[in-house]
């Protein structure tokens, strides 16, 4: 019974869509139906009221117009099959990290690019920008046009945008799997895959929606578009400024800021794509489709005002509580805190205005997957707003950074809100757009029980994890040592990301099931989609907005404050503001603009933010090649290079991290999970080059139990030391002080690779690897560059350096290629 | 939630329809209200507290001062140790403070020397041939100053507390002779057996002359008498 009544419904709600004219009759006994004849205006579509309208200006002329839903079918599509992949990728490197010996027996070359570090990426990207991106275009696309009443400006850009997201989606997973990567998160991708999101993110997209919306038919901008707007527009200002960088070739950049300014940057990108990218577009997403499919007004007009521009606003500023005790000065650490705590309520006021637009509707829940996918993911959206805040507290993040409590927290974000909130949505596209009934509701209903059972199976154990592991880390006898090892409070969470591969692999299933209902839903379609043709009249200029209506306190015997500020709380002035698209688009953008400055400028102009420390130096060219190898295996993905001061810390792994530390880190390599230990001091604590050598060989013979894949392609590779001279070129150009010859970069790589390479020997290392000198080896740089990280904080400044480093590669392993042969006679 | 709540045929629609979209003109919910206010309010008393308030405050400060704590919780009550070999022979044998030098070692030790100091990339610890170690206060040396290059590091730097690195070092000596699974071979020379230069303990008939001296809690005498270090340390080496 309830299946006929869904369909009616539909059915119904198509041909309101369709048929103008006889909206009103069919839909007025659906609202009925619901119990809610209370509604005087329930029933009137926007089409009468558009020729209502015209009515009272009889000077108008009607224009015609037809929407582009075929824009709307392909990037829904699109939605499903990236969200497959992102999420089948995201399975896969689930289990690469439970099972990192899967890999050993092949080939190396394939095995580097099967590794967790160099697809994690991968995974991240697909989910955000190809499954979510895809999704947000879908809905953007779709109601933009509705809520306009307008065609999208020009068909063209629509259709570049479409295309052009799509290769360079292309592009990142032909790329990134290769360790060609940017290293910073979300913000992987190189430098010439930038330009093309900026091109179309902005000129294909973004012109094509401003000119939509200047071209509307309808005077107002309903919610939604106040959202899209501040996503495009903050999207851009992030992507630009978060990805500036010296090239030195198609696949090789560095960014040009460094250290704490470099993370400083790319946790305001980071931060604020989550916001602007998986926030606002969704939260646009709900203001139209929510209310459309439960046939409700939306809760308060009001709150949507005031929780629109404190989110907008506040998020901006709440970055660095991704950098809470980390080397990123204490006032912006405590600047991110405050904001993120702020936004709370703003992010709250979404959920509430999601969820109370049901009032009166909560009976169709029960019989409608569309709603109950949204109604769980407008939960999840809930959840993770209160859960952030929380988070970005520092005696919580305390605990809970580095830790899988992170990833639960994201992954509660990504699958419930963005997933189900785009699941939601494709269910109630699929027979608009198809023009026929959904395949199956059951399916669907199957769908929405799996991928909740899905998420909960995700989520559960890896908060568990996390939390485990956060208290195992700091866990002390009562003597003040450290219970733990490192290794043993990873072995603990293994069983739990066991879970994960199962729980993930059920949301991959849910998927596919979307995937067969889309193709069989599609598969009876009408021969000729129907192309309904709208009319409205086209906006007159000059319109001005009506004079706030009387306030109630007009005539009362108060101070005029007062009845001024009764009429500023009606709103009329953002009313006005919602007819002006231009206006509205300066101030969002002045909105985020003057929040990211705030905490921007002081960064980069106060010194003492960052104080000098004088025996920090630029990295030699053999470390600089070294380093570009670390970013390109993406180890920054399991390892972190920043030491918190905290006592735990402190005894694991040693002095914690300064803001001088990393002055000369292109991009910075903080990280932000531990799944493997801190490495910022591992040149103090682990010189050996041997022990580095067998590692990468095999990590699990030098600790048993690691979940590190074995890097052997390092040592089977050759580096060329002819592509290190641009990377040093590079060097000077951000740092004009660096000290070597550039013109000799290859030769004093070469140098510091064979006093690298004859210590790995006199420690018992082989001479020849795969049919050449372990000094040639890509690992060599790698080794050098490790055994750099960390140990200048505590060097002893030699004073005739600046001399030498014409000729010689001057740093401490000079000293210590002596130290060693002396040890080994 | 109710459905036919009360205020719901309260609520009065705007004339808003976008799409046939309508708009409540409901009020702020009073408790989401009052939350931002409370948030925004209560930030910058926050903020105040923590950046002008005063001394001890900040994250390093309280770092600062917990390290200080856990670090005088563990030798509260012996005070710091002399790196000597009558102090690493009597805490080589308290198997009290041999769990200490375990813990130490386990965090620090077990990547290159195995779990039970039978070596991986780092020498076997117990069997009896040593490189870089003749008697048993230069482990103390070669923990704190490192050899061959580095590849031992140097854990001065590393570890905060010098009583660790002789606690660490005693366990050390307490390995030799051990039998671990998977021992490394032999690597180095054999040398003597640890000697506390004059304890009676090791049995050294010689050196019974300075054995009042020692016989003390090594804690008492030499705690106050930092300079001494060094000549103590030496003594042994002269003895034979």
């Amino acid at each position: 019974m309830y299946e006929t009544k869904v369909d009616t419904t539909l059915a119904n709600d198509y041909r309101a869509m369709t048929h103008t004219s006889t909206a009103a009759s069919l839909s007025a006994p659906t609202w009925n139906e619901a119990g809610n004849g209370t509604n005087p205006t329930g029933s009137l579509s926007s089409h009468e009221t558009g020729e209502r309208k015209s009515a009272n200006h009889s000077t108008e002329v009607l224009e015609q117009f037809s929407y582009d839903d075929d824009i709307v079918r392909w990037f829904v599509a699109a939605t499903i099959l990236w969200g497959i992949v992102g999420t089948s990728v995201g399975v896969l490197v689930a289990f690469l990290l439970v099972a990192p010996s899967i890999t050993d027996g092949l080939r190396s070359d394939v095995s580097s690019v099967l590794s967790f570090a160099r697809l994690r990426p991968l995974h991240t990207n697909a989910a955000i920008f190809a499954f979510a991106g895809n999704a947000i275009f879908a809905a953007i696309y779709y109601s933009t046009q509705r809520l306009c009443k307008a065609r999208m400006w020009s068909d063209v850009l629509s259709r570049l945008h479409f295309w052009g997201w799509q290769a360079i989606i292309v592009a990142a997973a032909l790329t990134l799997p290769f360790g060609i990567t940017q290293s910073k998160e979300y913000a992987e991708l190189e430098w010439p895959i930038d330009i093309a999101i900026a091109v179309v993110w902005l000129l294909f997209f973004g012109v094509n929606f401003m000119m939509t919306l200047i071209h509307r038919r309808e005077r107002h901008m309903y919610v939604a578009l106040w959202f899209y707007i501040a996503t495009i527009v903050t999207v851009t200002v992030l992507h630009v400024f978060n990805n500036l960088v010296v090239p030195i070739g198609l696949g090789k950049s560095y960014s040009i800021y460094a250290g704490v300014q470099d993370a400083l940057m790319q946790w305001w990108y980071g931060h604020n794509a989550v916001a602007f990218f998986l926030t606002t577009p969704f939260l646009g997403l709900m203001y139209y489709f929510m209310p459309k499919a439960a046939e409700r007004p939306v809760f308060s007009y009001k709150l949507s005002i005031i929780h629109f521009w404190s989110l907008v606003f506040i998020y901006i500023w709440a970055g660095p509580h991704h950098l809470h005790y980390t080397a990123l000065p204490e006032w912006a650490s405590t600047f991110g805190m405050l904001f993120s705590v702020m936004l709370w309520m703003p992010s709250w006021g979404g959920m509430i205005n999601g969820l109370l637009t049901l009032r009166g509707a909560w009976h169709k829940v029960t019989t409608d997957p569309v709603l109950k996918f949204f109604v769980v993911g407008i939960t999840f959206y809930g959840m993770s707003t209160f859960e952030g805040p929380m988070l970005s507290i520092k005696s919580v993040n305390a605990l809970s950074h580095y830790t899988d409590w992170t990833i639960a927290h994201v992954h509660s974000g990504a699958l419930g809100w963005n997933g189900f909130m785009t699941f939601g949505m494709i269910y109630w596209l699929l027979p608009r757009l198809y023009q026929t009934k959904l395949w199956s509701t059951k399916l669907a209903e199957w769908h929405f029980w799996i991928g909740t059972i899905a998420i909960l199976l995700y989520i559960i154990p890896i908060y568990a994890a996390g939390i485990t592991q956060g208290l195992m880390w700091r866990a002390q006898k009562p003597n003040g040592d450290l219970v733990y090892a490192f290794l043993e409070t990873v072995q603990e969470i293994v069983p739990f990301w066991w879970v994960r591969v199962g729980a993930g692999s059920l949301y991959v299933i849910g998927l596919l099931m979307l995937a067969f209902n889309t193709i069989m839903t599609w598969s009876t379609r009408p021969s000729k989609y129907e192309v309904p043709v709208y009319s409205a009249p086209r906006l007159t200029k000059g319109y001005v907005e009506p004079v706030a209506s009387a306030s109630k306190l007009d005539g009362t015997p108060v101070l005029d404050l007062a009845t001024k500020v009764d009429r500023v709380a009606q709103m009329n002035w953002h009313r006005a503001w919602e007819h002006m698209p231009v206006k509205f688009t300066v101030m969002t953008t002045l909105a985020v603009v003057v929040a990211s400055l705030f905490e921007i400028v002081p960064m980069f102009l106060i010194r003492s933010n960052i104080p000098t420390i004088n025996t920090v130096k630029p990295y030699t060219p053999l470390e600089i090649a070294g380093r570009d190898i670390y970013v390109s295996e993406g180890c920054y993905n399991c390892h972190s290079q920043m030491i918190r001061p905290m006592v735990a810390e402190r005894l694991l792994y040693g002095e914690y991290s300064k803001p001088g530390e990393s002055v000369y880190d292109h991009p910075f390599q903080w990280g932000s999970r531990r799944i493997g230990p801190d490495l910022a001091r591992i040149g103090i604590t682990q010189q050996s080059g041997f022990w580095h050598w067998r590692h990468f060989e095999n990590p699990s013979v030098i600790s048993p139990g690691s979940v590190m894949p074995s890097y052997r392609h390092l040592l089977e590779e050759r580096l060329n030391f002819n592509e290190i001279q641009p990377r040093v070129q590079a060097a000077k150009f951000l740092h004009p002080e660096y000290p070597y010859d550039v013109t000799k970069s290859a030769d004093l790589a070469r140098l510091q690779a064979e006093k690298v390479a004859a210590q790995i020997v006199l420690q018992g290392g082989p001479v020849e690897y795969n049919g050449h000198m372990i000094k040639d080896s890509t690992a060599i740089a790698l080794i050098a560059y490790l055994q750099r990280v960390g140990t200048d904080l505590t060097r002893t400044e030699e004073p005739a350096k600046p001399k030498e480093a014409d000729a010689t590669v001057a740093d401490p392993t000079a000293d210590s290629t002596a130290d060693s042969t002396a040890g080994a006679q | 939630m109710n459905t036919t709540n009360k205020s719901v045929t309260e609520n009065v629609t705007l004339g808003h329809s976008y799409d046939g979209i309508r708009e409540y003109d409901n009020p702020l919910p009073g408790w989401w209200k009052w939350l931002f206010v409370l948030t925004v309010v209560v930030s910058p008393f926050y903020l105040l507290y923590f950046h002008v308030g005063g001394p001890n405050r900040s994250v390093h400060e309280q770092f600062a001062a917990a390290l200080d704590a856990n670090q005088k919780k563990k030798y509260a009550d012996i005070g710091d140790l002399t790196p000597d070999a009558v102090t690493l022979v009597k805490y080589m044998k308290d198997p009290e403070w041999n769990e200490v030098g375990k813990s130490i070692y386990k965090m620090n030790c077990v990547s290159c020397h195995g779990a039970e100091g039978g070596g991986v990339i780092g020498p076997n610890l117990c069997d009896e041939n040593y490189k870089h170690i003749k008697k048993v206060e230069d482990i103390v040396k070669v923990i704190n100053e490192g050899v061959a290059g580095g590849a031992m590091p140097a854990w001065a730097t590393r570890i905060p507390n010098k009583n660790d690195i002789v606690m660490v070092s005693a366990y050390v000596a307490s390995l030799r002779g051990t039998s671990p699974a998977n021992p490394k071979g032999p690597d180095g020379s054999p040398i003597a057996a640890w000697s506390a230069g004059d304890t009676p303990a090791t049995g050294d008939a010689p050196a019974t002359g300075d054995a009042p001296a020692t016989g003390t809690d090594p804690a008492a005498s030499d705690a106050p008498a930092a300079s001494d270090a060094p000549a103590a340390s030496d003594a042994p080496t002269r003895t034979p």
